[in-house]
């Protein structure tokens, strides 16, 4: 029956294993998310992650449903949402997000992620306080009018598989090791003669005379015409990218560099104890190289000629990984720590590892330390979507000063303009902005009234829920900290606040 | 625009709830839409879709469930929206919109129409009845994490067939009966055996070596001179491929021996073709019975991500003819069996018979995994990339209507000034 469930579940997440992997897929199915407001938005985030199968969830609404269906919202959602995903469990509190944080703010730490809707700013600031604290990712996310906003507060989010577009391979064939000399060595091509010290062809000119080279060493035939060779072709096209020089980026060194890496105690994770292995490697072993990542991309080859220079690759990364292993375990005895050692078999993505750090909402909302040249140079443009940020911050003040938003009825629009204006000029002011906010954006977000039309609400959604599968399954390299989302324009940007 | 807003203009929300659209597809982004749609007050909807819910859609397409397997696509959806929006009014087509019944009168009958399809050829169907009869259209496509969104208008915009797009892949007949270089001719051979030995014969989909492919022959005579076969291939040009098969009562051993020994060494003997590359190797049979499994594929990955050898393949090979054989078998005289790549015996087959063709050609084998994902077309597919197209398509539908409208009002503007004026 084990076998059969796991059948099932195979055959119904067949599409997304193709993109996250059976990792991917037991991360988010251990995973536990909380969200905060049952409201059109949330529960197009939470149907997003409930169908491709999330661990469970938790509503927090204290709204009651108006209408026919007297009840609790956060109960209602949690049976709709339930029925999409029988794997899932669904829990819902009908209590409001204050009162919880009043009463009992450590219901927080049991969550892998906290996704927050449509929240005003005191209770983002309070929740966010709690949070930080405690280490739980935080998604802020609001859909108001036709502007999407999420900000992502995590204080140190690791990546090992960041999946980045356009890696380039990692062939050593500007320090090849042993192996791989003695490979190439048994190969009886006429040899080349070693004109320019040992070093890579640096510019167009110095490829374009590698690439002849290349072309020198084709087969002629009986008429001394070269002959068609499919390999030679291959290589002369790929000299640009092939000839990369083997240096390790700097966004990796940052990441040896830092004080988690150096410090190792029982308390380090698994990403900051394979860190260290590889730092020890590349200082040692390595000769200040990264372990060798193992794979080689499709070439034209005899199939026989093809697996063994693969099996080079292959058993040098073994090998590799064997000497950084070694690290990580003295480190780990040294600790007294035992780790998963699945953890430790992404090593050939060393190259791409990645830390996001994201500034606190209470660094983000000072006056001391609030992010005033980035909010001014992006108003230069005064259509910006900064202005779009300005805005929300405008009506969570109007929020916090009348208790309503601006326009949500009709005959509010026109009065609550002026109001509107003052706060924009006040938050200005406060946070010396010297930057111009046009009256049409005032009046435009008078005239959405808060509303949280579906539409937006599904766009907003899938992007959350998307960002919130990269977060749980460490895939893919969320955004740095804030994203705004015009739907007038269908425009977005992100923001580092 | 910012009147779209709830509340919408009085005139846009009275569009949006009097006009009648037209929904193609009710898959991944169809779900989406559909809800998207009610939920922004749009009450005539007709939705068609030719396909049945199958579990691998269950990820993604919320509108349907485990029970629903099987059933329509159109109408599952179509009831899964009224448990919500009881008030809608919706209308839904188990039918391809290439169906001639839906001409330019059914097309008309719109004001807009909007595509949640997955394939080239009805889209430039939809496309085409769209622009005969000047229905705007949305068009949108997702795959992975990707995904888009256009409107299309006749006299405004371009349409969907006027920039070229690349070309779906088709093989020429030599390459895969003579002459594989990549796993995927190798696939679509497998295929073409399936459909020889067990489905619709199809003339196009012959799998045994061509003796007029014109790479082969040192002269042109030589090409009649090599149509009147060998000793070996004599019997199988005058019979059907399927024929012979049932002669030997579908012997898996005899298919093996006769696919990937027989027909390969045929093909040595049209020494021209092996000039410039690696000839293909035959198997025999007996050799493969002797290998064991390759203790390589101990690990703990998923069974249908791991490699195996000749030897594994061989004795896939020959269960799979065995099941599929019992299946023909079982649905009585004259019976064909349709390739579905959910079929684990039929995907089994394929994945068999690829691979050894791969091994014989020097190709790198691969997983069952990456054999259905060819085989099938397989697309990744996730819910939040068609959670986010179809909010962008309702965004689109909006400005579409509503652009509709602004014009609508200036021609009325036109009447009411030009009696005052001729005054």
């Amino acid at each position: 029956n084990m076998s059969e469930q796991k059948t099932n579940k195979e055959q119904r997440y067949d599409r997304q294993l193709r993109l996250w992997g059976d990792h991917g897929q037991e991360a988010l199915e251990n995973a536990h998310t909380c969200l905060l407001n049952a409201s059109a938005t949330g529960t197009e985030i939470l149907k997003n992650l409930i169908l491709p199968g999330i661990g469970a969830f938790t509503i927090v609404d204290g709204h009651k449903v108006t209408g026919e269906d007297v009840g609790n919202k956060a109960q209602a959602a949690t049976e709709f949402l339930q029925e999409l995903n029988s794997d899932v469990s669904g829990n819902f509190v009908e209590e409001s997000p204050d009162k919880l944080l009043d009463n009992d703010p450590e219901f927080f730490h049991r969550f892998s992620l906290v996704i927050g809707v449509q929240l005003p700013e005191s209770t983002c600031q309070r929740l966010g306080a709690v949070l930080w604290s405690a280490g739980v990712p935080f998604l802020v996310c609001r859909t108001y009018g036709l502007v999407g906003y999420m900000r992502l507060v995590v204080k140190e989010h690791t990546v090992v598989e960041s999946h980045p577009d356009n890696a380039l391979e990692d062939l050593r064939l500007d320090q090849p090791f042993t192996e791989l000399r003695n490979h190439i060595s048994s190969y009886h091509l006429d040899s080349m003669d070693k004109k320019h010290n040992c070093q890579l062809p640096k510019n167009y000119k110095e490829k374009e005379v590698f690439r002849q080279l290349i072309r020198d060493g084709i087969r002629k035939n009986e008429n001394g015409a070269p002959e068609e060779e499919e390999n030679f072709d291959e290589a002369i096209k790929n000299v640009n990218t092939a000839l990369n020089p083997t240096k390790i980026s700097s966004t990796v060194d940052d990441i040896f560099n830092c004080v988690q890496c150096e410090n190792i105690t029982s308390q380090t994770s698994a990403f900051w104890m394979m860190a260290r292995g590889v730092r020890d490697f590349v200082q040692n072993e390595g000769n200040g190289s990264l372990p060798v990542r193992g794979t080689i991309p499709d070439m034209i080859a005899d199939s026989d000629k093809f697996i063994n220079l693969q099996n080079v690759y292959r058993e040098k990364a073994l090998q590799d990984a064997a000497v950084v292993s070694k690290h990580i375990q003295s480190h780990l005895q040294a600790v007294g720590k035992v780790i998963n050692t699945n953890k430790i078999q992404f090593l050939h993505c060393a190259a791409f590892l990645r830390v996001v750090r994201c500034r606190s909402l209470a660094e983000e909302y000072s006056t001391d330390t609030f992010q005033k040249d980035t909010i001014t140079s992006c108003m230069d443009s005064p259509d910006s979507e900064m202005v779009l940020y300005l805005m929300l911050r405008s009506v969570d003040r109007f929020y916090q000063q009348h208790s309503r938003y601006p326009g949500v009825y009709n005959y509010q629009v026109e009065e609550d303009i002026s109001k509107l204006k003052l706060c924009v000029n006040s938050l200005l002011q406060e946070h010396g902005l010297s930057v111009n906010v046009k009256d049409d954006y005032v009046h435009e977000f008078c005239r959405y009234g808060a509303a949280e039309p579906h539409t937006v609400a599904s766009f907003l959604g899938g992007a959350a829920a998307q960002e919130a599968i990269k977060l749980i399954t460490h895939q893919f390299v969320p955004f740095n900290n804030t994203f705004i989302y015009n739907a007038m324009s269908q425009t977005s940007a992100t923001f580092q606040l | 625009m910012v009147q779209l807003v709830g509340p919408l203009s009085k005139e846009l929300a009275d569009s949006v709830s009097s006009c009648k659209i037209l929904v193609v597809g009710a898959g991944g982004i169809g779900c989406e839409l559909l809800k998207n749609l009610v939920l922004t007050g749009f009450k005539n909807i007709e939705v068609i879709d030719l396909d049945t819910i199958d579990v691998s859609n269950l990820n993604r397409q919320f509108l349907f469930q485990k029970k629903h397997v099987g059933k329509s696509k159109a109408q599952v959806a179509k009831e899964s929206v009224l448990r919500f929006c009881p008030s809608a009014n919706i209308t839904a087509y188990h039918d391809s919109i290439m169906n001639p019944d839906y001409n330019v009168e059914f097309f008309r009958s719109f004001q807009l129409v909007m595509n949640a399809l997955d394939n080239r050829a009805a889209r430039n169907h939809v496309n085409r009845m769209c622009l005969a009869a000047d229905i705007p259209l949305i068009e949108s496509g997702t795959a992975g994490y990707l995904g888009q969104v256009t409107v299309i208008k006749k006299g405004v915009t371009e349409c969907y067939e006027c920039q070229p797009k690349p070309t779906q892949k088709t093989f020429p007949g030599c390459t895969i009966r003579n002459t594989p270089s990549e796993p995927i001719h190798c696939i679509v051979w497998a295929k073409y055996l399936f459909n020889q030995l067990f489905g619709e014969e199809d003339a196009d989909q012959e799998v045994s070596p061509d003796t007029a492919d014109p790479e082969a022959a040192w002269n042109p005579e030589d090409t009649a001179a090599r149509a009147t076969a060998s000793d070996q291939d004599g019997d199988i040009k005058r019979v059907s491929t399927k024929d012979w098969a049932r002669s030997t009562g579908y012997d898996p051993v005899k298919l093996f021996n006769k696919l990937f020994k027989d027909d390969i060494m045929y093909l040595l003997t049209m020494d021209k073709l092996w000039k410039k590359r690696k000839a293909p190797v035959p198997l025999d049979w007996a050799e493969m019975l002797q290998l064991g499994e390759d203790p390589r594929t101990r690990n703990s990955r998923l069974k249908d991500q791991q490699v195996l050898n000749v030897g594994g393949y061989s004795r896939l090979f020959q269960h799979s003819v065995e099941t599929l054989r019992s299946q023909l078998a079982d649905k009585g005289d004259g019976a064909e069996l349709v390739w579905d790549k959910d079929d684990p015996p039929a995907m089994d087959f394929v994945t068999a018979a690829a691979n050894l063709r791969m091994h014989i050609f020097s190709m790198n084998m691969k997983s069952r995994f990456d054999v259905k994902s060819m085989a099938g077309n397989i697309i990744p597919a996730i819910a939040t990339t068609n959670a986010v197209i179809a909010g962008l398509i309702v965004l689109e539908a909006l400005k579409v209507l509503n652009s509709d409208i602004q014009q609508c009002r200036t021609v009325r503007e036109k009447h009411i000034k030009a009696p005052v004026k001729s005054h």
